[in-house]
C-alpha cells in the first residue's frame, strides 16, 4: 500500500469546522452533511474541511486529542511502556500532517504539537523495529502486536514481508545442500 | 468602463463567466494578477491568463479570444485614471459629454417669431453649440492625453475588492504591498502618494496581525507575518553585503558620487565614522556580527544625516515566514523585475512572465533567490554603466533636454534592451548627472535615453523621463512629443508600450527624430 493511499483513507475521519457560508443539507453517497450556517460548528469529513479551508470558506477546529498537554502525557506513557500504548486516533499521523499543513493558523501551538506527534511516532516506530528484529532473530512463527495504526504497519509491511520471503528461500535451499556439502569435502 | 462599486459591478458580473485575464508586463500588474487568481480559485472561476507586452499584443489576444469570452479585463498601471479602463474609454467620455450638451441646448424663444425664421435660428444655434462642444472636447482630450502619470496601484485596488468580499488573506496583502513598492522603486508615483498608500496598507497589516496572535496561542513559525519597517533605502542589503549594497543603490551612490575617487574616499570615511570595520561590511549581511547588526539602522541614519543623506530610511513592509526567510518588499520587487526581463537565456516573454509570477508565491523560494541573484547583477550593471557615462561625458545637452545614447559595444547593453531596466538606468543616470554637474540650467532638464534593442532588426529603444526635482508630480509629457516628432519626420517608430514615453525607433531615423524633438520642445 502506498502512504498516499493510507492518507486517502484517513481523510474520511470527521473533524469540526465553523463555516462562514450557509448551505442546506447535502446528500452524498457516503452520508448526509450539513446544514451549514455561518458561525455554527458542524462535523464534516477531513477532505471537505480541507477543501473549504483552501477556498477560505471555513475555520477548522482542532480535534480534542490535538492538545499539547494530552500529547505530552501520551508521549511519556509511550516512552515508559515496552508495548504499544493506545493511540489518540487511528490516523493520528496523517491528520496531524494534513491539518497542520493547511490550517496551522487555526490551531494554537502548532509547532509544539508537530514536535510531540513526531516524538510519539519515532518511539513507536523504534519499538516496531525492535520487535521485528527480535521476531526474526528468534525465528518465531507468529507475533501479536496491539494498538498499531495502519500507517505504522504500512512502513514495515513491504520490507518485512520481502525479507521474510528471502530468508525462507535461503533456509529452504540450505537444508538439502548441507548434506551434499559434507559429501564433497574431500 | 468606469465603475463605482467594485463588488457589484465587476466581481459579481465576472464570477459566473469564463474570464480572459490580459496582464501587462510589470510587477504591479503581476501582483494584481496573483490576487485575482487567488480570488478565482476560491470561487472556482475558469480563466485564461495571457501576458501582453503592448497595445498590438492586446489587440491580437483580444481577437484570438473574442470568440469564446464576452467580457474582458485588462490590468496595467495606469495613465491617471482608475485601473478598470477599457480600450473604449474615449467613447465613454464622448457619450457623457454629448449627453450633457444636448440637454443644455438652449431653446430659442421662438414663440414670437415666424415659424421659418425660428427653425433657421434654431439650426444655427445648434450648429454653434455643436462647434463649441467639439472645441471643448478637443481641449479636454488634449489635456487628458498630454501628460501621462500613474494612479493607484492595481494590486491595491484588487486587494480592496478582496477585502470587501472578506476573502483577503495575508498572502494577498503582501502582494498588494509589493505592487505599491513596485510603483515606488520604479519612481512612478510621488512621495506623498506613496506615504498615503502605505498608511492605508498599514491599517490592513495591523488588522491581520491582531487576528490570531496573543500570549497563549502563539502562531506557528511557518505562518506569514508582515511587519511595518522603517528600513534603509539600500537595495537588497539583507541579501548582499552592506558595502555592495551601498555602492549599488542609486540613493547612496549619487550622494557619495561613487564614480569618482573622491567619492570612494568619502564612503570609506562614512564607514569609519560609523565604526564599522571594512572586513565586516564586505561580507554577507547575515554573517555580520550581531553586535553590529543590532543598531545598524539607527547608526546609519545618524551618520547619513551628517553626509547630507536625509532620507536614508523609508517606510516599507517586510515579511517573515519560516526560520530563515525574511524579505523586504523592495527585495521582492527587484527580484521579480529581474526575472521578468531576464535576458540571459533566450526565453520567450511568456516563460519569463510565468517565472516572475512563480517567484511571488511563498512556496517557490529558490525562484525568488534566483531572482535576487539576477537583480544583483542588474544593479551592478546599472552602476557601472552610470559610472562610465558620467566619467566619459556621454550625456549631451541638446537644448531643451539631455540626451544619452548607449553604444552597442557597451558591456551589459543587452540588459538595457528591456523597458523596465532601461527606465531604472535612466532615472539613476539623471540623478547622478544632477549631482555631478555644475551647470545650474542642466539640472532642470529632462533626459532622453536611447539603447539598442534588437541589433538584427536595427531598432533602438527610446525613453524619456521628466526632470529631476523634489516636488515633481511625475507627469510625463514625452508620449505626445514622441508621436508628434515621429509624424513630422515620418520616422519608422512603434508606439506599442502601455507606457507612452517608451518607443521603438529604427536606428537610421535616430538623428532626424532627435532634431524634430529639439525643434518641438524648444
Amino acid at each position: 500500500m502506498d502512504p498516499s493511499e493510507v492518507e486517502f483513507l484517513a481523510e474520511k475521519e470527521v473533524v469540526k469546522i465553523i463555516p462562514n457560508f450557509s448551505l442546506d443539507k447535502i446528500y452524498l453517497i457516503g452520508g448526509d452533511l450539513g446544514p451549514f450556517n455561518p458561525g455554527m460548528p458542524v462535523e464534516v469529513p477531513v477532505w471537505l474541511a480541507l477543501n473549504l479551508k483552501q477556498r477560505q470558506k471555513c475555520r477548522i477546529v482542532q480535534p480534542e486529542w490535538m492538545d499539547v498537554d494530552k500529547l505530552e502525557e501520551i508521549r511519556d506513557l509511550e516512552r515508559k511502556e515496552e508495548t504499544f500504548t493506545p493511540v489518540p486516533s487511528p490516523y493520528y499521523m496523517e491528520l496531524t500532517k494534513l491539518l497542520l499543513n493547511h490550517a496551522s493558523d487555526n490551531i494554537p501551538k502548532a509547532d509544539e504539537i508537530r514536535t510531540l506527534v513526531k516524538d510519539i511516532w519515532d518511539t513507536r516506530i523504534a519499538k516496531l523495529r525492535l520487535s521485528a528484529d527480535s521476531f526474526i532473530s528468534q525465528q518465531e512463527a507468529h507475533a501479536k502486536l496491539d494498538n498499531l495504526t495502519l500507517m505504522e504497519i504500512n512502513t514495515t509491511r513491504s520490507f518485512l514481508l520481502n525479507s521474510l520471503n528471502c530468508m525462507y528461500k535461503l533456509r529452504s535451499n540450505l537444508q538439502p545442500g548441507s548434506s551434499r556439502g559434507k559429501s564433497q569435502d574431500y | 468602463m468606469f465603475i463605482t462599486d467594485i463588488r457589484k459591478e465587476f466581481y459579481d458580473v465576472v464570477v459566473n463567466q469564463r474570464v480572459a485575464l490580459l496582464v501587462s508586463l510589470d510587477i504591479d500588474a503581476l501582483c494584481a494578477c496573483k490576487i485575482l487568481q487567488a480570488l478565482f480559485h476560491c470561487d472556482q472561476v475558469q480563466y485564461t491568463l495571457v501576458p501582453v507586452t503592448g497595445w498590438q499584443d492586446l489587440g491580437t489576444a483580444f481577437l484570438e479570444h473574442k470568440e469564446q469570452v464576452k467580457l474582458m479585463i485588462k490590468q496595467d498601471d495606469d495613465l491617471g485614471v482608475p485601473s478598470y479602463d477599457d480600450i473604449f474609454r474615449d467613447e465613454e467620455e464622448e457619450s457623457g459629454d454629448s449627453g450633457n450638451e444636448s440637454d443644455g441646448d438652449p431653446e430659442p424663444s421662438g414663440k414670437r417669431r415666424r415659424y421659418e425664421e425660428g427653425a433657421v435660428e434654431r439650426r444655427i444655434e445648434r450648429q454653434r453649440a455643436k462647434r463649441e462642444w467639439e472645441a471643448r472636447r478637443r481641449e479636454i482630450l488634449f489635456d487628458y492625453e498630454q501628460y501621462e502619470y500613474h494612479g493607484t496601484s492595481a494590486a491595491m485596488m484588487i486587494f480592496e475588492l478582496a477585502w470587501v468580499l472578506t476573502k483577503d488573506t495575508k498572502d494577498m496583502l503582501w502582494w498588494a504591498v509589493i505592487g505599491l513598492t513596485d510603483q515606488w522603486v520604479h519612481d512612478k508615483i510621488t512621495h506623498m502618494k506613496y506615504v498615503t498608500d502605505i498608511a492605508t496598507l498599514q491599517r490592513h497589516v495591523s488588522r491581520h496581525n491582531h487576528r490570531n496572535e496573543d500570549e497563549e496561542n502563539s502562531l506557528s513559525i511557518d505562518c506569514m507575518r508582515i511587519s511595518f519597517e522603517y528600513d534603509l533605502r539600500l537595495a537588497l542589503y539583507q541579501h548582499w553585503s552592506l558595502y555592495e549594497s551601498i555602492c549599488n543603490s542609486s540613493y547612496s551612490s549619487c550622494h557619495f558620487k561613487l564614480w569618482s575617487m573622491h567619492g570612494q574616499k568619502k564612503l570609506q570615511e562614512f564607514l569609519a565614522d560609523m565604526g564599522l570595520p571594512l572586513k565586516q561590511v564586505k561580507q554577507k549581511f547575515n554573517s555580520m556580527d550581531m553586535s553590529i547588526k543590532e543598531n545598524l539602522r539607527e547608526v546609519i541614519e545618524e551618520s547619513s544625516n551628517k553626509y547630507g543623506m536625509k532620507d536614508i530610511r523609508i517606510q516599507t513592509f517586510g515579511v517573515h515566514f519560516g526560520f530563515n526567510n525574511r524579505f523586504l518588499a523592495s527585495d521582492v520587487v527587484h527580484a521579480a523585475a529581474a526575472l521578468l526581463e531576464n535576458t540571459e537565456k533566450d526565453e520567450s516573454p511568456g516563460d519569463n512572465f510565468i517565472k516572475a509570477l512563480d517567484c511571488l508565491s511563498r512556496s517557490n523560494l529558490e525562484r525568488l533567490h534566483g531572482g535576487i541573484a539576477l537583480a544583483k547583477k542588474k544593479l551592478m550593471a546599472i552602476q557601472q554603466t552610470v559610472a562610465s557615462c558620467i566619467c566619459t561625458n556621454l550625456i549631451l545637452s541638446q537644448g531643451p533636454f539631455l540626451y544619452c545614447y548607449l553604444l552597442e559595444g557597451t558591456p551589459d547593453v543587452k540588459l538595457f534592451s528591456k523597458p523596465m531596466a532601461l527606465t531604472l538606468l535612466c532615472k539613476y543616470l539623471l540623478k547622478a548627472f544632477v549631482c555631478s554637474t555644475r551647470n545650474k540650467r542642466c539640472k532642470l532638464l529632462p533626459l532622453i535615453m536611447a539603447a539598442p534593442m534588437d541589433v538584427e532588426k536595427g531598432t533602438v529603444l527610446v525613453l524619456g523621463i521628466p526632470p529631476e526635482s523634489d516636488t515633481s508630480d511625475k507627469k510625463n509629457f514625452f508620449g505626445r512629443a514622441f508621436e508628434k516628432a515621429a509624424e513630422s519626420t515620418s520616422s519608422r517608430t512603434l508606439h506599442d508600450h502601455f507606457d507612452t514615453s517608451i518607443i521603438e525607433l529604427k536606428m537610421e531615423d535616430r538623428t532626424k527624430f532627435l532634431d524634430a524633438l529639439i525643434t518641438l520642445l524648444s
